[in-house]
């Protein structure tokens, strides 16, 4: 195969900065789902939960080499600063290039693995292949056997997506946006369709190749740690309601392991695009996460926690505050007997403290004071639970008066001064509010204890 | 009152468990000290450390809690805190007494000793997982991979499965710096520990020619990844705690 034009011979620091910062806004890189051992030969292994490496100045983990192989692209998305029409300078790297940063910076322990996208070069299967060798190659000559993550060219030839499955951890395929709708505005060369086939296509093999893993012990694995996609949040008109119910399909219909958000950021300047004085959605970004892993983890369905007339997130509450505050009917919940389900329902309750509620209770009757070293947030769970059938403190068992405790002490968000409590935001406000998203959030959410 | 006063290690710990199930003791009236901290109306036995006696404690340890509680408790055991050696004690003692199955050894955590033993397990744990993320290793003139720590608790013996798991093929050595401990990897065999002063390595620490030229790459990678947008250094701070940041690649300049 023919191997490239312009761009291949800047200086490796150049290129890495080039194709880093071309690759930073794709947020589905985490290094989970899969478990591998050493084979006492090769470099590298994989553990389950992943393993971040480094955090940057944005607070976001550094897990793997996340990386373009070029930022040449003959498509023209309106979002991308990488767009054919958009003057920047462009780099292409080597195959052998990516190898020896990925091999280099693992044995120091800079990362898990590699993560490996493209902008589109002549063709989707073009591009597709030249992924595909550099992964073989990777793995084969460079005998790389930690984890590697690569992005699935929609249009790309199935057969260069299949053997390239054989090889690479997680395989993912970018949604973009969220309706067939938002792709036709911003990205003109890309079509709904395109992109729901391989991820149809991926989908099947993974589970066929379970059943061969059944079957014959030694069979190679496909895509073993599950496939991914990530939205831009932010960029088009769509409500928090249709968002999180298109996720809720994606796990359900696609068996996707991961949904990534990402708060649109305005790097084209492009007229169509909506300008964000306030900066990206974070706060929505984030209250969609937290609604994800409530999908995931805890038995929430999307309709629980949004519907078409509440069709955006609390600003003030976390979703699963403000599905509680909204079913009080269903509390106080006694801690000494509810079933785990319902556990997990409570504010404040993680999955882990739950697990740890229900193993603790068997040896004894707990109080206020064991909830505690049981890992639960009593500060948000008081209001709603029971311990031998008495609250912590004489609570009503009101909306307002909840909702008014609750956001008190979190202080997590500074609004306006206009003392809203239940205003519903407006789509691209959300930016307004600086930084609403504490560390705490942030890490409870990653531990996914919400 | 009986007070086993050992020496902070595992070694000393289980040896003293050992001895007050084999000499009978009435646990709720014994406990284990590291300190010399006296006690009054309190019969001292000082702990020379058994081998064979530790041996047979971890296996039944082991046996009976399982995997995953009886790295807990030699995690406990590799705290800072002073009161681990008790606290894992009667975590034992707990877990014999209402024979606890596998995995089940923390369940009680509404009792306080047991919770100890957890947290402290626990707080072991996240320092584990903090350094298996952020250890930076450095390669030396002679092709050796070598990595600083300044851990709080002593956690090197558990770093050390992990990484020579996954880089099998390498001489690498990581070094406890405040506590003088090496834990050498020969590439393809197994490693060991070794307590003393850099001297008796004989190690020169110069860099290799490439490890510059890796570590800026790296740098520049770490500036370029950020999404200038989103900045915010105290979920940053939150994530990656200042005081791992002085052995670290990407928060250090040229050298
Ligand atoms: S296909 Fe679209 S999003 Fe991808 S690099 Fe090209 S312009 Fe950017």
């Amino acid at each position: 195969m023919e191997y490239l034009n312009v761009g291949q011979d800047l200086p490796l620091m150049e290129k890495l900065g080039i194709l880093a910062n071309s690759a930073k806004y794709d947020v589905a890189c985490t290094s989970s789902g899969v478990n591998r051992k050493g084979n006492g030969v090769d470099m590298g292994n994989c553990v389950a939960a992943g393993i971040c490496h480094s955090f940057s100045s944005d607070g976001r983990c550094i897990s793997l080499l996340k990386i373009l192989l070029t930022n040449e692209c003959i498509y023209d998305c309106k979002y991308c600063l990488n767009r054919c029409s958009n003057d920047v300078p462009r780099a292409t790297f080597t195959p052998d290039e990516i190898c020896r940063l990925t091999v280099e910076f693992y044995r120091r322990n800079y990362i898990e693995g590699l993560f490996l996208s493209s902008g589109i070069l002549n063709s989707p299967s073009f591009t597709m292949e030249l992924i595909y060798r550099t992964i073989l190659l990777l793995r084969r000559k460079y005998r790389f056997n930690g984890y590697v993550h690569v992005k699935a060219i929609p249009g790309a030839d199935p057969e260069l997506i299949y053997r390239t499955g054989f090889l690479v951890d997680r395989m993912s395929i970018n949604l973009e946006l969220p309706t067939a709708e938002g792709l036709r505005t911003l990205a003109p060369n890309k079509h709904r369709k395109n992109i729901l086939t391989p991820m149809r296509q991926i989908q099947n093999t993974i589970t066929e190749n379970k059943n061969d893993l059944v079957l014959y012990r030694n069979a190679p694995a496909f895509v073993g740690g599950g496939q991914a996609t990530q939205m831009i949040i932010g960029a088009t008109p769509e409500n928090d309601y249709q968002i999180l119910s298109v996720a809720e399909n994606l796990y359900q219909k696609f068996d996707l392991k991961r949904v990534f958000y990402s708060a649109f950021v305005n790097v084209t300047g492009d007229k169509q695009l909506p300008a964000l004085p306030g900066g990206p959605p974070l706060l929505r970004e984030h209250r969609l996460y937290q609604a994800d892993w409530l999908l995931r983890f805890y038995g929430f369905r999307a309709e629980e926690l949004l519907d078409e007339k509440r069709p955006f997130f609390n600003v003030l509450l976390d979703p699963k505050e403000d599905w509680a505050v909204r079913h009080l009917d269903q509390f106080p919940v006694e801690i000494n007997r509810a079933p785990r389900e319902l556990l997990l329902r409570v504010p404040g309750v993680g999955v882990k403290s739950a697990n740890r509620i229900v193993a603790a209770r068997r040896n004894a009757n707990l109080t206020f004071v064991d909830l505690k070293k049981l890992g639960v947030v009593l500060k948000r769970a008081l209001y709603f639970i029971t311990c031998s059938g008495r609250m912590m403190y004489p609570v009503k068992l009101e909306e307002d008066y909840i909702v008014r405790n609750l956001t008190e002490e979190q202080e997590r968000i500074r609004f306006g001064n206009d003392g809203m409590s239940y205003r519903q935001m407006s789509l691209f406000d959300v930016g307004s509010f600086d930084q609403p998203v504490t560390v705490t959030d942030k890490i409870q959410a990653a531990a996914g204890q919400l | 009152m009986t007070v086993y006063r050992c020496e902070d290690s595992l070694e000393s710990v289980f040896t003293a468990i050992y001895l007050a199930y084999e000499e009978k003791r009435d646990h709720m009236d014994t406990c284990i000290s590291l300190t010399k901290d006296p006690i009054l109306f309190a019969e001292d036995v000082y702990v020379m450390p058994d081998q064979e006696k530790m041996n047979k404690v971890m296996r039944s340890l082991y046996r009976i809690f399982g995997e995953k509680d009886y790295m807990s408790l030699c995690m406990a055991l590799a705290s800072q805190d002073m009161g681990k050696a008790q606290a894992v004690y009667r975590t034992v003692v707990n877990g014999l007494s209402a024979r606890c199955e596998a995995g089940h050894l923390f369940d009680n955590l509404s009792n306080d000793e047991v919770h100890r033993a957890f947290a402290l397990a626990r707080g072991v744990g996240r320092e584990i997982g903090h350094l298996r993320e952020f250890i930076r290793f450095e390669e030396l003139k002679n092709g050796l991979l070598c990595a600083k720590i300044n851990p709080k608790n002593n956690v090197i013996g558990f770093l050390m499965p992990h990484f020579s798991d996954r880089l099998p093929q390498e001489n690498f050595m990581i070094c406890d710096e405040q506590r003088g401990i090496f834990a050498i990897h020969p590439a393809g065999q197994q490693w060991y520990l070794f307590y003393g002063g850099e001297q008796e390595l004989e190690l020169s620490f110069a860099l290799s020619a490439e490890e510059q030229e890796y570590q800026e790459l790296f740098r520049y990678f770490c500036h370029k990844i950020a999404i200038e947008e989103r900045k915010n250094l105290k979920l940053q701070q939150g994530m990656l705690p200042l005081r791992y940041r002085k052995n670290m690649t990407e928060f250090l300049h040229n050298k």
